[in-house]
């Protein structure tokens, strides 16, 4: 790794555990400016939680997370205003229109009230939102929320981004877009640390991948790197091959076998 | 957004917010969004029929009926220069009625976790985050106590003028700002103790206590005095320093009556330091306080072993299978919705200590022992009036959204689910309390009062399908969007219900008297309610 760029993130042994339950078994992590890092690896194998912890909004973990090159502490809230967040399961006040939704979030990064409506309203009209932005979220579809969310976490012109499952919902076209604007975004130097599951995705727009299995590091590489490392051809199947799991056609067949009520073989 | 004016009124006091290092703009913002929602209810997505939704802040509806409230107090205004006695009673109502409010309708806004991921991921301290919300139920209580003293005051001035008015306003300021300190305190204590799922529990039961303590609190200034005998000279006794209410009596004895005992000083005293402690506190600790809200948030894994009781009642109260899947599905919700239980488990500890309160009043002349011959255990009436409140909840839930799934299963009687959810209410929540109270009640009158009791218990029954009737508006348990602010339930609507259970009374009261009566008034109760239930949630036709 080219040690002569900006470091934005580091993650220093890092564990975390919930009573009986270590979630994390010590992450070492080091991340570059203009990096596009997609953080994959299987359900409960502990992304959210170190997106988590890197936000703030979980406590009583071990080991050092350092932002921007300094540690974070509890009650310093400062480096959260170069962060942007796109939350997994979409968490946003409903009951606000567009407008106000994303007024009030660039509000809260410090942003000038108007200079936030019309920042939001122009990031808008180029998703082709422009008709629903003075709309209630409450009656937006999946998609429409999620480039609320997408929105919301770049008003402030964050320079570290993550995004935790960032596509879901999207239709085609959004999802060109969105590939493209963190394209863009790191060629501008801004970093993304991505969180998904569709491999296809992660594949094509990330130019550093780290998978986690079981709270621990798996692989961490360019997609070529473990390319050549497992002999494999898509990263769904190195996916498949480093986290242990090659049996998917027989569980199909066994749940398909389950469903029509007949003998499992 | 449309500018608040309330907020314009806020910005006079930036200063202060500032002085106490609160990100004032950061703050103001948070509340403008809060208020604004608040403002904005939205209706259920499968709403029924086309019926118009219905927009408005709820909360601020509500006030009516504590302008209602205050003509209690006013009557005490005309008790000379008394002061002692009329201030102690009459801030000893208005502990109970706000105390009420604040653990039932806005510990869910103080506790509230919801929004974290929103508020906690931007450059907001913790301390800005627990102030807007500190103001967003100050604004609110604020509002609730201006409509509670309004008429009062009026009457105030006319009778003892403007100096004890003023003295009046300032020291309900000071008792308002004591109320909430001392909630959040005492939430904060909880939290701080106390770990993730078992917390939630526990927050449960301490409402209850202190629903329980605050009537009990009521009424021991109450009781305080010998209203009897017209003897409303105050004698200082040295417990009554523990009991916030009589602090505030002693100000306007102070002052007025010119009644300068160590003790009277020493309370007139309390009433401005302690106010002001409580919420220096509560601002220490604020930060500490949210952190210790995430423990809230915290999902643990615990899988309870399946309830004998729940098991029972399934079987016993539910004939269908389709019924009782319901009923399982209903009883769990009851259990283990957060939300749900903040507001209504508070008013099954008014339901314990109700009865009590009433008969306490009445025992004054008799005593225990002359208790045993009289009909006061028709006092046990008074626990079916929290009935109205929680059919009122059962249509709201956290997770409302979650009804889809009703509208897109082939229920061969949609109308069971609601049936179910009913029985459900009674078996895991009315029942275990009216049990434990009829035990109570069997030892204090012997068991004469059994089949009285029965009767009660069966009136219960009825009484919570009426309540469905009038009350719910949707076609799903637990389908209506839980709100911030208060939708506590108390309309004039609730008041009519509560007099339905006085209807009740009178006529068991009335065949009481008749020989048999009691019997044959059972069982014609029993079948009415037998008939009515199936009446009501009967198949509709095919169309």
């Amino acid at each position: 790794m080219n040690t002569n760029m900006e470091r934005v993130l580091r993650l220093q042994d890092v564990k975390m555990r919930f009573l009986d339950n270590q979630v994390l078994k010590r992450i070492n992590l080091d991340v570059y400016r203009g990096q596009i890092i997609g953080y994959i690896g299987p359900n409960g194998a502990g992304k959210s939680t170190t997106l988590k912890i890197i936000l703030g909004l979980l406590e009583g973990y071990e080991g050092t997370v350092e932002v921007f090159g300094k540690k974070i502490e509890i009650g310093n809230v400062d480096y959260k205003r170069k962060i942007g967040y796109v939350p997994e399961n979409a968490e946003v006040y409903d009951m606000l229109t567009a407008s106000e939704y994303l007024t009030f979030v660039g509000e809260m990064y410090g942003m000038d009230r108007k200079q936030a409506e019309n920042k939001a309203l122009a990031l808008m009209t180029e998703l082709g939102m422009e008709s629903a932005f003075y709309e209630r979220i409450s009656s937006y579809s999946k998609g429409m929320r999620q480039r609320v969310l997408i929105v919301a976490s770049l008003l402030h012109d964050p320079d570290l981004i993550f995004l935790d499952e960032p596509l879901s919902g999207l239709d085609a076209n959004s999802v060109m877009i969105i590939k493209d604007l963190l394209a863009e975004l790191a060629a501008r130097g801004k970093t993304i640390f991505y969180s998904s599951h569709i491999m296809d995705v992660v594949e094509k727009i990330s130019n550093r991948i780290v998978l986690l299995v079981d709270g621990e590091i798996a692989a961490d590489g360019s997609f070529d790197e473990l390319k050549n490392s497992s002999e494999k051809g898509s990263l769904e199947a190195i996916f498949n091959q480093l986290t242990g799991f090659e049996s998917h056609q027989e569980t199909a067949e066994n749940m398909v076998n389950l469903v029509m009520g007949e003998e499992q073989k | 957004m449309k500018e608040l004016r309330i907020l314009q009124v806020l910005d006079f006091f930036q200063g202060f917010f500032r002085f106490f290092q609160v990100d004032y703009q950061a703050m103001r913002s948070i509340l403008e969004v809060k208020l604004t929602m608040d403002q904005r209810r939205i209706p259920t997505v499968f709403q029924a029929n086309g019926t118009k939704p219905k927009e408005g802040n709820q909360f601020l509806k509500m006030l009516g009926i504590y302008v209602l409230y205050s003509l209690l107090i006013v009557p005490f205004l005309f008790f000379g220069d008394a002061y002692m006695f009329q201030m102690s009673i009459i801030f000893g109502i208005a502990f109970f009625i706000l105390m009420t409010a604040m653990i039932s309708d806005f510990s869910a806004v103080l506790l509230d976790v919801r929004d974290k991921v929103i508020l906690h991921t931007k450059p907001v301290d913790a301390r800005t985050i627990s102030a807007a919300k500190m103001m967003h139920v100050f604004i609110y209580m604020f509002l609730m106590t201006g409509s509670f003293i309004a008429i009062p005051s009026v009457v105030m001035l006319a009778q003892h003028g403007p100096l004890i008015l003023l003295l009046f306003l300032f020291e309900m300021f000071m008792a308002l700002l004591f109320i909430i300190a001392l909630t959040a305190m005492i939430y904060m204590v909880i939290l701080h103790l106390f770990n993730g799922e078992k917390l939630k529990d526990i927050i449960n039961y301490v409402q209850i206590f202190m629903a329980i303590g605050i009537f009990i609190g009521y009424q021991i200034v109450a009781r305080m005095f010998n209203v009897v005998e017209m003897d409303l000279v105050y004698t200082f006794e040295w417990w009554h320093v523990f009991i916030p209410p009589m602090w505030f009596g002693a100000p306007f004895e102070l002052l007025f009556n010119h009644h300068h005992s160590p003790g009277i000083s020493i309370m007139a005293l309390f009433t401005v330091i302690v106010p002001i402690i409580a919420i220096y506190l509560y601002y220490r600790l604020m930060p500490s306080f949210e952190q210790n809200l995430k423990k809230l948030m915290n999902v643990s894994i615990t899988r309870k072993k399946k309830s004998r009781w729940t098991a029972l009642a399934e079987k016993v109260c539910c004939r269908s299978k389709e019924e009782r899947a319901y009923f399982k599905f209903a009883s769990s919700l009851i259990r283990r919705e957060r939300d749900f239980k903040l507001r209504v488990y508070p008013s099954l500890g008014l339901a314990i200590v109700f009865p009590f309160i009433f008969m306490f009043n009445q025992m004054e002349e008799g005593g225990f022992q002359g208790l045993g011959e009289t009909k006061q255990y028709f006092f046990i009436y008074f626990s079916l009036i929290i009935i109205s409140t929680v059919v009122h909840m059962l249509q709201y839930s956290e997770r409302y959204n979650g009804a889809w799934i009703f509208h897109v299963t082939p229920s061969e009687n949609p109308k069971r689910l609601y049936s179910a959810t009913l029985k459900a209410f009674l078996v895991q929540l009315f029942f275990p309390i009216y049990l434990l109270l009829s035990i109570i009640f069997v030892f204090i009158f012997s068991y004469h009062i059994i089949l009285d009791l029965i009767i009660i218990g069966i009136t219960a029954i009825l009484y919570t399908l009426s309540c469905y009737k009038i009350i719910t508006k949707v076609d799903y348990p637990f389908s209506k969007k839980m709100e911030s602010a208060s939708q506590g339930g108390m309309t004039i609507l609730y008041f009519l219900l509560m007099f339905v259970v006085g209807v009740f009374t009178v006529i068991h009261f009335v065949v009481s008297l008749v020989p048999y009566g009691s019997i044959i008034y059972m069982l014609i109760l029993a079948f009415i309610t037998w008939v009515s239930w199936a009446v009501v949630f009967r198949k509709k036709p095919a169309n």
